[in-house]
């Protein structure tokens, strides 16, 4: 009897907590298909009359959000890119070889994890326009895999970590290199590890906002998140078109992660902080 | 193969930290980008004189303390009803844990639009439920502006500490459960006795963690109020931004900067020297 009504008791938490997860996204999805009219209305109208895409539609064409994706998806994907292939190689040697600076360079890396973008964006700021790079999509490719590698050397060091020496002992006695060894023997067997250390910089690269407004000032540079911020101070922007826009800008992380869920909690549990 | 990342983080991280100690001596906006002129103390000076700092500071405190707190509490509270295998588990943590990944900024605007004075669906509903004779501004008002962005944070951090406590849990040997069972240990008993001595550390090191990282989170705030309404949401990150994109001044941003880098070096030495010594592990 008692175990029942513990039972229930856990069913009624566990309810509460899914609804007031995912009430939000399902309202700025519902906010984002109704028709105009429908959007400024209180009492609120809960269901759209008729479901309608005109303001997805408005997005892509007038706001050229088609642009705006591209360049998101160009700036993650690249730095994620290598932000991977330089943390597996910078994780391997930190897991693997015993040298003086060791600690200090571990350290380092849990420091600059805790590094803020916001906070350097100004010096990063200067030195880009020294190099006349401010307002290019590769000043913030630069930036984000400078943020990536420190994070995803972490988290390669926790995968790392429990795969045994063995394995590529062999590889190394027949003559390959540490390069190689890697390539060739540890990195197919890390595939999960990998995908993850992949996912985890392009969410943070896809959502990052500071930098790239700071950055990214004209239209044909601007990533998502930027061209949300500038949504803000537009005047006569609809909300519906608004929660389009929101819902275009998280997508991409909800699929990454819905993939990837597994091994990036693996990954964050096991030393990897940046959340 | 270490250089890669290392002389990235040198240039894109550590130099540009250095770089902005310096700047935070110079007066520098955009307009001066390539002639900077020394200017001792004087953008310091500026910050601390502020008569808006102290309100800043103590902003910048309710936000962190009640922030981490209650996303604490609630993510214990889910880490222990999920504790328990169920049918679906899997499927339940996806959907639960999905807001952990999401971009804070455009969380920040979603929330915006559910707090809306007007229009807002979280009016709609307390009205409905006659809890509201009128329309409550969240955002606009001063006296719950503040509430309303912790509200969205709170939101925003559970599945973090849900994901880091129930792992820390789940690796609780079960014999010390059925030990605590033999001795008639109930529910509390188990979880004071048992559970939180236990994941003592994890709790250490994941609230320790998130005050560093709710104090330099100001995506959700830059969202939903920049800062405002009258400076009631401002803290200190929202208020070095909004001297960057508002008034241009880099040498004043960079000062403000540097104080928060100095809070933030404090709570990353005290996590780094716990880590060190092995007080918790990663």
């Amino acid at each position: 009897m008692k175990k029942r009504a513990i039972g229930i008791l856990r069913a009624i938490g566990l309810g509460i907590f899914l609804v007031v997860a995912l009430f939000p996204l399902i309202w700025i999805f519902l906010t984002s298909i109704k028709p105009a009219t429908e959007v400024y209305t209180f009492p609120v109208k809960y269901l759209p009359s008729r479901a309608t895409f005109e303001a997805y539609r408005y997005l892509f064409s007038f706001a050229r959000f088609n642009m705006y994706f591209k360049n998101s998806f160009v700036v993650a994907t690249v730095s994620a890119g290598f932000s991977t292939f330089f943390s597996l190689m910078a994780g391997y040697v930190l897991t693997r070889e015993r040298f003086k600076l060791r600690t200090f360079l571990i350290l380092v890396l849990f420091f600059v994890q805790m590094l803020p973008t916001y906070l350097i964006m100004i010096p990063q700021f200067t030195m880009f326009s020294r190099l006349k790079l401010t307002n290019t999509l590769t000043s913030v490719i630069i930036i984000y895999t400078g943020f990536g590698s420190a994070f995803g050397t972490i988290m390669a060091r926790a995968f790392l970590k429990n795969l045994p020496r063995t394995i590529e002992e062999a590889a190394l006695i027949d003559g390959c290199n540490r390069f190689q060894a890697l390539f060739r023997v540890v990195i197919p067997l890390l595939l999960p590890g990998v995908g993850s250390i992949f996912s985890f910089c392009f969410v943070n690269s896809w959502n990052e906002v500071f930098t790239a407004v700071l950055f990214l000032h004209t239209d044909s540079k601007m990533t998502v998140p930027v061209a949300l911020y500038s949504f803000v101070s537009k005047a006569g922007i609809q909300w519906n078109v608004m929660a389009a826009g929101i819902i275009v800008a998280l997508l991409p992380t909800i699929v990454v992660f819905s993939l990837a869920q597994k091994y990036i909690v693996e990954g964050l549990t096991q030393g990897a902080i940046k959340a | 193969m270490l250089v890669p990342t290392f002389a990235l983080v040198f240039f894109v991280n550590l130099y540009p930290l250095v770089r902005g100690g310096v700047i935070s001596f110079q007066r520098l906006t955009v307009f001066n980008l390539n002639n900077p002129r020394f200017v001792g103390w004087n953008n310091y000076r500026t910050i601390l004189n502020d008569p808006a700092f102290p309100r800043l500071l103590w902003n910048t405190f309710v936000w962190i303390a009640c922030s981490v707190a209650f996303q604490f509490l609630f993510g214990l509270i889910l880490a222990l009803l999920l504790a328990k295998p169920f049918f679906g588990r899997g499927l339940y943590m996806g959907l639960v844990f999905y807001p952990w990944a999401l971009s804070g900024f455009a969380i920040g605007l979603l929330w915006s639009w559910l707090l809306n004075g007007q229009f807002g669906i979280v009016n709609d509903v307390l009205i409905r439920l006659g809890l509201l004779k009128t329309p409550i501004g969240f955002l606009s008002d001063e006296r719950f502006a503040m509430f309303s962005v912790i509200l969205v944070n709170v939101w925003y951090g559970i599945p973090f500490f849900a994901i880091m406590l129930l792992a820390a849990i789940q690796s609780i040997p079960s014999e010390l459960y059925e030990a605590a069972q033999i001795d008639g240990a109930g529910f509390f008993r188990k979880l004071f006795s048992v559970t939180l001595p236990y994941i003592r550390p994890t709790i250490y090191s994941t609230v320790l963690l998130r005050i560093i990282w709710v104090m330099n989170f100001p995506d959700i705030i830059y969202g939903m109020t920049r800062g405002g309404p009258a400076g009631a949401t401002n803290i200190l990150s929202v208020q070095m931004i909004n001297i960057v994109y508002y008034r241009n001044n880099f040498g004043l941003a960079s000062a403000l900067g540097m104080i928060i880098t100095a809070i933030l070096t404090i709570f990353a030495v005290i996590y780094l020297t716990l880590l060190e010594r092995g007080e918790f592990e990663l």
